[in-house]
């Protein structure tokens, strides 16, 4: 008898001590870390995606994410907290320990590009103030291409077309200078501007697209202090997180994955397609003068924030800054205008 | 058959734990947790397998030992040890280590029906698990899911059936391990069947006041081979005469009798070669679209792959034996069935299985078991260090020397399967020369799995 009973207390603590004793090891790790633990599983949208895609955390609240990547390897961003996971390799396990300070929501996403749906993987991370659980929706300012109520669908030709890349650096030789604020306007009728001012008959029409280039450079940043932290070296950082992987590395829309886009094949074939000028198109190719010139900088916010065309192009508007969407859009103008730097083609 | 074997049992020690009640009680008081632990890391831990303890300990650490060490050398061993079938086992002795009431069973006692009095369904079982491999082995969730189902359905067999009749007829597992268990170096028998015709009682089979009446449903005066002998041990503790033995004997002894071959368990023997080999092409093979297509369960791909997979277990690899068992026949122009040569050539395929196996477990087994070390610290991937082991890199072990090792074990295997199939046709009283198409049967095998891993 004692026998059975001693061999009864030892099964007695298998099946019952010992997942008693592993479940009171991670509540009391919890409770004495003082972080919250959400496990957070980084699958390709294929398989599911991010699960949960929704979290609820407090305001205040530290949080510890443990994101496992079990198919391929992801990325992982909050952009609006300033939290980036550059690499989640399969199998393995990363974690990111935060504290939101402010109630919002605030939508997170993989950054790297796991598979023909990457964009699909996204979520959101609610951080809900307790004591004012349902606050009024923020008002937000609709884009300025409503606000100007640009359709950014409709084509936009560039009436004048440089015979060579307009280069910046040379641009800035000349003494020439275009006021106002370009975001409005299209480079090409920048040029035609300053092509029409009796003034500047005695320069050539490169020269005066040289100025245009050196005026959106200027515009796109502090041409006074360029390096790693500037406008166009975090412009530079997102399109190659962001954007390479379909528009190409060097911007002419060949990048692998815009190869299958969704709806790339249904566009190609669809006459019905509002504007003819973008029938048998895939991602827009941005060394393409006769297109890019005739586009202002906030049509191509527009687009950027938007998404669609029918390409199966993101949304960036949840996950970018304003800031981030103006730096990606000025290093998207140095694919046809020469900034200098390594990408000129 | 006189064979030369060393009695283990002369051993005191040996003797005393053989006959000791807690045994196999404290082997599987050992592999219980390890069991629980699995499935609950599982449930409830990270979906990154190489991060959870359900699929390292149990894919990796667990198919380690039981391939490379456990079947090899101590045949079914595991199958003692074994925690899926022990709460079934326990609620239907109600106890856990001395017998009660005389060794009577508490379960509904209903006879398994005679029409699968054999391996088919563990075939079954054994496939319909293999088909889902590559999901079951990275899927930490789906994975436990599996081995519960398997701790659940063994414990409604317990209370339904007489004795472990999940081990002996379902156990996806248990086929194989007794299969490749007759290439073991060790077997339990009897010492004397004449002193075991003297004795009325059967004691060994019925049970008794010192222990349970075969768990295995086996009559240890009848065992010639390992097959079902689950090495429970019972018996020892049963026998009033003394009379059973663990003996020491030389590889693959079981394979040199020619009693009792089973289509089902020749069909088995195929399963576990054409397993060995699609898993090699599957899982370890340069083609990732194939690991992609197993792995889209549901898919119209999946659906092709599937079938398949049947096909070449079924038909196609089995179908191909029979047309070199056709061909043996037409050379020794002789008049046994060509399906009687099927069977008895199919036992030719056991070592070159093993081999097999034992190839394509060490390909996996030394690159990924480093990952032991992470889990151990954190089986849950919770972020636990508990043996300060969790941040131990991936290294894989030994990886240069792992075609060394898998060239002469292949090799081994086939020379094994070659004088195998010719002594199978000396016993068929055919000429040697009607074992050449067996020959190029195992040959082709190995040269396929050799091209794949070398």
């Amino acid at each position: 008898m004692k026998r059975e009973l001693f061999a009864l207390t030892i099964v007695f603590l298998i099946f019952v001590a010992f997942p008693a004793a592993l479940f009171g090891y991670q509540a009391q790790r919890t409770t004495t870390t003082g972080a919250r633990v959400i496990a957070l599983t980084a699958n390709a949208p294929a398989n599911g995606g991010w699960q949960p895609d929704a979290i609820r955390v407090n305001v205040g609240e530290r949080v510890r994410l443990r994101i496992a990547a079990p198919d391929v390897v992801h990325g992982f961003a909050i952009p609006a907290l300033d939290i980036y996971v550059d690499e989640i390799l399969p199998g393995h396990v990363e974690e990111i320990e935060f504290v939101a300070a402010r109630a919002g929501r605030y939508p997170f996403a993989c950054t790297r590009w796991c598979s023909v749906d990457h964009w699909r993987m996204r979520g959101v991370i609610e951080v809900i103030d307790p004591g004012n659980p349902d606050p009024p929706l923020p008002t937000i300012a609709p884009p300025l291409y409503q606000q100007m109520n640009i359709d950014i669908d409709a084509p936009h030709p560039a009436q004048n077309v440089p015979a060579q890349r307009p280069s910046a650096a040379r641009g800035a030789r000349l003494d020439v200078s275009v006021p106002g604020d370009l975001r409005a306007q299209s480079p090409s009728n920048v040029f035609a501007e300053l092509r029409g001012d009796p003034a500047l008959k005695a320069y050539s029409d490169g020269q005066l697209w040289d100025v245009v280039a050196f005026a959106w450079k200027r515009a796109s940043g502090d041409p006074a202090s360029p390096g790693a932290d500037s406008a166009l070296a975090r412009g530079s950082k997102l399109f190659v997180r962001d954007c390479a992987a379909c528009h190409g590395e060097t911007g002419k829309g060949n990048g692998p994955a815009g190869r299958n886009l969704p709806g790339l094949a249904a566009m190609q074939t669809d006459s019905r397609m509002a504007h003819g000028a973008y029938a048998k198109r895939g991602p827009a190719d941005f060394t393409d003068a006769a297109q890019m010139l005739g586009a202002s900088d906030v049509l191509l916010q527009g687009k950027v924030l938007r998404g669609g065309m029918g390409t199966g192009m993101p949304e960036w508007r949840t996950l970018y800054s304003d800031q981030d969407m103006w730096d990606l859009i000025g290093f998207i103008r140095s694919f046809v205008f020469d900034y200098g730097m390594s990408n000129a083609k | 058959m006189t064979m030369n074997r060393l009695e283990l049992t002369q051993v005191p020690i040996v003797k005393k734990i053989l006959v000791s009640r807690w045994l196999p009680w404290s082997l599987v008081a050992l592999t219980l947790p390890v069991f629980v632990l699995a499935i609950l890391a599982g449930l409830f831990g990270t979906p990154a397998g190489s991060r959870n303890f359900g699929i390292v300990f149990v894919w990796i650490v667990w198919w380690a030992l039981v391939m490379l060490l456990l079947v090899p050398f101590a045949g079914r061993l595991w199958c003692a040890m074994c925690p899926i079938p022990a709460p079934g086992e326990w609620l239907q002795r109600r106890a856990l280590v001395q017998p009660r009431a005389g060794g009577r069973l508490y379960t509904l006692g209903w006879k398994w029906p005679k029409r699968f009095n054999n391996i088919w369904l563990q075939n079954a079982s054994f496939l319909a698990v293999a088909l889902f491999c590559v999901v079951i082995l990275t899927t930490p969730l789906v994975s436990a899911l599996v081995l519960a189902a398997f701790a659940l359905v063994a414990l409604a067999m317990s209370l339904l059936f007489e004795r472990r009749a999940f081990c002996r007829y379902l156990c996806p597992v248990g086929g194989f391990i007794g299969l490749y268990s007759q290439l073991a170096p060790v077997e339990v028998r009897v010492k004397d069947h004449a002193l075991c015709a003297t004795h009325k009682n059967k004691t060994c089979y019925v049970g008794s006041a010192a222990g349970y009446g075969c768990p295995w449903l086996v009559f240890p005066a009848a065992l010639d081979k390992n097959t079902y002998c689950g090495m429970c041990t019972e018996c020892f503790k049963t026998c009033p005469l003394d009379n059973l033995a663990l003996y020491a004997r030389p590889f693959g002894a079981d394979l040199l009798t020619s009693r009792g071959r089973r289509l089902d368990e020749a069909y088995k023997a195929f399963i576990m070669l054409t397993c060995a080999l699609a898993y090699s092409i599957v899982l370890l093979g340069p083609w990732s679209v194939l690991k992609e297509t197993a792995y889209a369960v549901g898919s119209v791909e999946w659906w092709v792959y599937a079938a398949s997979f049947f096909a070449a277990n079924l038909a196609i690899v089995p179908g191909l034996f029979f047309a070199c068992a056709w061909l043996a026949r037409r050379i020794a122009r002789a008049a046994t069935s060509t399906r009687e040569l099927f069977v008895a050539y199919a036992y030719a395929l056991v070592p070159l299985g093993l081999a097999a196996w034992v190839a394509f477990s060490l390909s996996f087994v030394l690159v990924n078991s480093s990952y032991a070390w992470q889990v151990l610290s954190d089986p849950f991937g919770w972020g636990w260090n508990l043996f300060g082991t969790a941040d131990w890199k991936w290294t894989p072990y030994l990886a240069g020397w792992i075609p060394l090792l898998q060239i002469p074990i292949l090799l081994v295997g086939l020379a094994a399967a070659i004088a195998l199939a010719l002594r199978a046709a000396r016993e068929l009283r055919m000429p040697q020369r009607a074992a050449l198409p067996i020959v190029a049967f195992c040959a082709a095998f190995t040269l396929a799995m050799l091209w794949l891993y070398v």
